[in-house]
């Protein structure tokens, strides 16, 4: 191979700062294990304080790339620049954060590019022979894991904001940023509005504790036995599939799960929910899952860090009383 | 009148699929196949614009021979004609063999106005093949719309981001995908189902769409599986044992000396 047809280094890529940050982290251990550097993309309007924040947050190296038309992410730019970078750069990875966004984003680039993109990836590795990445994703309706390997260059991934914790910051970190002029061209979708979502309940994306209900709570008059251990964790409220689509107790927004939001909360306290894998999909990343439930068999309790087998109208008051007692004896 | 063509793919009931714990295979015996939901979606929104615009829809679907049901349950409930892409050349296509493939297809339906698919599907959840098509037939791209007004050689699409909705415009022909707040589709009637089976239902061969069986199938992926497993948890599977009141206490004091829980 020559060097003009070398791939070399790891980018991440994402409009959302906070999943530019976790993605770096995840970055490092990647470049690290295939004896690479770490660049980032940075694209927007004027991106040279974001550029030195991603170098802070673990970049090597920062394409920084600042035309007015990529103010606000919109696909069409976005994968023009994107998919020149990659020609020009050559990079071997690159790492997408798999929001709305940075999915369509991943997609469009990869076909440009004619190369594999896996999203949606649960795990993410080195195979040590072959020199390349390998994922585990699941299919199926969560019941299938398939683990795969690109076979093209570069390597794209998306992932999931919430999988990874960002390294500290070190504003004593150097770097390099490299300018890039981009070459635009008109959009041929045009933004002409935008108006914020009203979530009709709580967000629970960015909750750091979430206690969540199914069909083991009996009737929507419960529910306060529910809010109340929430409201004592500094918790939110969330809900099994069936409770928000079929029983409409709680917005759609609000239930967790491969069809719904996936969270990563530091606790998911799962009450009542049998623990259906489409369940179980959207909880991958909490830090510490419990759960408690009546029947013992539930598969649940092996996807839960503790369990306890009980009837929830019992042990859901006696924890909030639990915590309680705890705090006041702060 | 728009000519429409829906993407549409039939998937496993993955709520109906489980795993049987004795010998770890998964089970897919006697489970229904089934419209992807979101594609679902996309066939009833070109139903509903077609009830208002006229026009002519088209459904194109790849898979296996009872992918045809998936054709005939998009017929009765309101589309003109399906066309399926069938034969083993395309089984274990990846997203973008697949893209390849429907757009292929694509073309050789011809004329269309916009083309409608899901925002991604039941069994793979890649949320790939849309935007892939759109690339390979460079059109405008909108994903996961929830509204979609056509008018004047334009399609304006209200759009569903995380925090936001978002409401764009574009020339027509355009590529957009649905989201599943989009709509509530129909259930067609059994009187429907049956009148559909008497619609126009062609199957195409690799050959009639132009492609080589090497653009297809694992050959023609640019991704390679290399093994895949029932899925497991990796968590630690504590039982806390006790009576209600005990057990809570119990469970309390860990979770707050593991540092997940703040009292205030």
């Amino acid at each position: 191979m020559t060097a003009a047809e070398k791939y070399d280094g790891v980018w991440v890529f994402s409009e959302n700062p906070a999943v530019a940050r976790e993605l770096l982290s995840k970055g490092r251990e990647l470049s690290g294990k295939l004896g690479t550097h770490l660049a980032a993309v940075a694209l927007g309007e004027n991106v040279s304080e974001t550029s030195k924040e991603l170098i802070s947050f673990g970049a090597d190296k920062v394409y920084a790339v600042q035309d007015p038309s990529l103010k606000a992410f919109e696909v069409h730019p976005y994968s023009d620049v994107l998919t020149e970078m990659a020609k020009a750069y050559r990079p071997d990875v690159i790492l997408i954060g798999a929001t709305r966004s940075g999915l369509e984003l991943a997609a469009r680039v990869a076909e440009r590019l004619k190369t594999g993109c896996c999203t949606e990836c649960s795990k993410l590795g080195i195979d040590p022979d072959r020199k390349c990445v390998v994922v585990d994703r699941l299919i199926l309706g969560g019941n299938i894991t398939e683990t795969l390997i690109i076979r093209n260059k570069p390597q794209i991934f998306t992932l999931p904001k919430g999988a990874f914790q960002p390294l500290r910051k070190d504003p004593n970190r150097t770097g390099e940023i490299v300018q890039v002029q981009p070459k635009t061209a008109e959009s041929p979708v045009k933004v002409v509005g935008r108006k914020p979502k009203q979530f009709a309940g709580v967000r629970i994306g960015d909750a750091e504790a979430i206690v969540s209900f199914g069909r083991g709570l009996k009737k929507k008059e419960d529910i306060p036995i529910i809010e109340e251990l929430a409201k004592t964790i500094n918790g939110v409220v969330g809900c099994s599939r069936p409770v928000a689509e079929d029983l409409k107790w709680l917005p759609i927004d609000q239930y967790v799960g491969l069809s719904g939001q996936k969270v990563a909360p530091k606790l998911y306290l799962a009450c009542g929910i049998s623990g259906q894998i489409q369940h179980i999909t959207g909880i991958q990343n909490a830090r510490v899952v419990v759960c408690v439930n009546t029947d013992s068999k539930a598969p649940i309790f092996e996807y839960a860090d503790y369990g306890i087998v009980g009837d929830l109208y019992k042990v859901v008051p006696a924890l909030t009383e639990a915590f309680k007692q705890l705090s006041s004896h702060k | 009148m728009p000519n429409i063509i829906v993407l549409a793919k039939q998937v496993f009931y993955t709520q109906d699929l489980r795993i049987d714990r004795t010998n770890k295979k998964l089970v897919t015996e006697g489970v229904a196949r089934v419209i992807s939901e979101s594609d679902k979606n996309a066939i009833e929104e070109a139903v509903r614009l077609k009830e208002k615009l006229g026009g002519k829809i088209t459904v194109l679907t790849m898979g296996p021979a009872q992918a045809k049901e998936a054709l005939r349950e998009a017929i009765a409930m309101g589309a003109d004609e399906g066309y399926m892409l069938t034969g083993p050349e395309f089984e274990n296509s990846d997203a973008h063999a697949t893209a390849a493939a429907l757009a292929a297809g694509i073309r050789k339906i011809g004329q269309f106005d916009v083309i409608l698919c899901g925002e991604t599907s039941e069994d793979q959840y890649s949320f790939q093949v849309g935007p892939r098509v759109a690339e390979i037939l460079n059109l405008p791209q909108i994903t996961y719309a929830v509204k979609i007004t056509l008018q004047d050689g334009k399609a304006l699409v209200e759009r569903s981001l995380e925090d936001s909705y978002e409401t764009v415009e574009s020339k027509l022909p355009a590529f957009i995908t649905v989201s599943r707040e989009i709509n509530e589709p129909r259930l067609p009637t059994l009187m429907a189902i049956m009148a559909a089976s008497k619609k126009p239902m062609t199957a195409w061969t690799v050959a009639d769409i132009g492609l080589k069986p090497n653009e297809l199938g694992r050959e023609g992926s640019l991704t390679e599986p290399l093994r895949s497993a029932v899925a497991t948890g990796e968590r630690k599977r504590i039982l806390i044992q006790g009576e209600p009141k005990e057990a809570a206490d119990k469970l309390a004091s860990t979770l707050i000396g593991e540092g997940v829980v703040k009292v205030t």
